[in-house]
């Protein structure tokens, strides 16, 4: 494991120590990873092993988790995010994420993608071209540019979903983190949000958490395979899968549990 | 097998006349005000009751008009809604979104003590605190005008309005809130431009709801207009006695002969009344329904 963290220079995300507690029960154990830019980096696990949490940890979700408590350091381009002076609205516009359910708003498919330029102050005569070129990226204007203006609950789950990955890729960040994001879709448009997700890391950095190990081997650079609260092992995809370092990710990858 | 059957049937049964009961009771309750109300029209034309300017119900020449009674409720309604929906949609998202756990947990149920204050206290309230201080302040021959019975009304309506609004707020999906946040929201911005907008239709039905509940409140507003029939001007008006629907029905009623023009002319001011919040009713209901939350 430790190999592998030195395997990558350059990391765009850097985390030293990192444990976390929700109240008295720690969820995270000295965590330590260093993720490269431009890559897609899964995070693998059985369910409460502290994938979600961790991910969570990274643009500081967990922040509005009263109980939550953290310890570490956690740098972004060289910056401790927990670090004093930090303004959590500027991390969050460079650390972008898309959630496990397609949450859009209750408001045109128009007004989902300029929300968050609108409350950046972009200019409103650039909006238009913002909202159609996250449209573009996200592959879903040649389905719906012409009900732009309708409401984002009239598209199906898999095109929703699209919708909320522009709609983070439309406040320009740098990374993007998926939590589990085609958990609720049916397998077409699981294939399209994976294409689309392999296709985005030549503009950012891409971190993303996935029960599916199938879909971690497929569209993944380097896995992490994360065990009650701990990280177990990380590295290139490839060799995790083929080549575990570990009993136990040989163990979860074989499905022998989880 | 069988036993359990019957035993269900019966209990599904008893229910059902139960509820039944319930709507049998409000029909009962229409056919008896509108016969008596609508008994008026044989002596009275129906166009000289609603377009009538004045309330002379017990002179020589007896005059029935309802516009006085009318624009008197409206101008005291509208008055408490104005005060009232920005104080309660602001608590309630105050209470919902803004405070520490503990000091909601001590809110909520203080204000849904204020629901259960009896409305004469209220009146008595006002009458005692917020009258002389009406009178003192803008220098006026009596405090009892149609702005006391706005704010004291305004006051009464103010729980429904704020519970009704905190459930529709809080039951807005967490996910939306972290989706405005992770997108580099404050709380503030997330508050107005999602939390608030999708929960619209819960607050336009509390505030249909607390609009009834002022509509249709008698003692209060006794003890606070001035009871005195004329149609208010505006916007001078709100500084002058008032008299509502509500109030005219409850001082009249025990000294009206039985089965006189006057007798039924109240009954047609009641059904008024009712067809009146039963619109409100039905409005915030269709409001609910139609824009209810489509996320799960």
């Amino acid at each position: 494991m430790t190999e592998a963290i030195q395997n990558v220079a350059n990391p765009q995300i850097e985390v030293k120590d990192l444990n976390l507690w929700y109240g008295e029960k720690q969820a995270l154990k000295n965590i330590n990873i260093r993720i490269p830019k431009n890559s897609v980096t899964a995070f693998i696990g059985p369910s409460g092993c502290g994938k979600s949490t961790f991910i969570r940890c990274l643009n500081r979700m967990n922040d509005l988790i009263k109980s939550c408590r953290i310890e570490g350091e956690v740098s972004i381009e060289g910056k401790d995010i927990y670090g004093p002076g930090v303004d959590v609205v500027d991390l969050r516009k460079q650390v972008g994420m898309v959630f496990q359910k397609p949450n859009p708003f209750p408001m045109s498919i128009y007004d989902n993608i300029a929300y968050g330029p609108r409350i950046h102050g972009v200019n409103k005569k650039d909006i238009e071209g913002v909202v159609e070129h996250a449209l573009r990226s996200a592959a879903l204007w040649d389905e719906i540019s012409d009900r732009i203006r309708s409401p984002a609950f009239s598209l199906s789950g898999g095109q929703q979903q699209r919708l909320c990955i522009a709609r983070t890729m439309a406040v320009k960040p740098e990374i993007i983190l998926f939590d589990e994001p085609c958990s609720a879709l049916d397998p077409i448009s699981t294939a399209k949000i994976e294409e689309l997700i392999m296709n985005l890391k030549k503009d950012y950095t891409i971190v993303i958490v996935t029960h599916n190990m199938q879909q971690a081997a497929r569209i993944s650079d380097y896995t992490a395979f994360f065990l009650m609260g701990e990280l177990i092992e990380f590295g290139k995809t490839r060799q995790i899968f083929e080549n575990p370092g570990e009993k136990s990710t040989e163990d979860y990858i074989t499905g022998r549990f989880g | 097998m069988f036993n359990r059957n019957y035993k269900e049937k019966t209990i599904e049964s008893m229910l059902f006349v139960v509820s039944a009961l319930t709507v049998f009771i409000l029909f009962l309750i229409c056919l008896f005000l509108f016969r008596d109300g609508l008994t008026l029209f044989e002596d009275v034309p129906f166009l000289s009751f609603v377009t009538g300017k004045f309330w002379y119900p017990t002179s020589v020449n007896a005059q029935f008009g309802l516009l006085p009674l009318f624009l008197g409720s409206l101008v005291v309604t509208a008055g408490a809604i104005l005060f009232s929906v920005p104080l309660g949609v602001a608590s309630a998202i105050f209470i919902s979104e803004l405070a520490n756990p503990k000091v909601a947990d001590f809110l909520k149920p203080f204000v849904e003590i204020l629901a259960g204050v009896p409305s004469v206290v209220y009146g008595f309230f006002g009458l005692v605190v917020l009258v002389p201080f009406i009178r003192e302040t803008f220098n006026l021959a009596t405090g009892q005008t149609a702005l006391a019975g706005s704010i004291m009304l305004g006051i009464m309506a103010l729980p429904t309005i704020i519970s009704i609004s905190e459930d529709a707020i809080s039951s807005v999906p967490g996910s939306l809130k972290q989706g405005s946040l992770a997108l580099g929201a404050t709380r503030w911005q997330t508050i107005y431009k999602v939390t608030v907008p999708a929960a619209l239709s819960g607050i336009s039905a509390a505030v249909m709801l607390g609009m009834g509940r002022a509509i249709g409140e008698t003692m209060t507003v006794m003890m606070v207009t001035g009871n005195t029939a004329v149609i208010p001007s505006f916007p001078g008006g709100v500084l002058d006695p008032v008299r509502t629907m509500t109030a005219t029905i409850a001082l009249e009623m025990g000294e009206v002969p039985q089965g006189s023009d006057h007798f039924h002319a109240l009954f047609a001011v009641g059904s008024v009344l009712f067809i009146v919040t039963f619109l409100i009713n039905l409005l915030a209901d269709a409001i609910k329904k139609k824009y209810r939350f489509k996320v799960d």
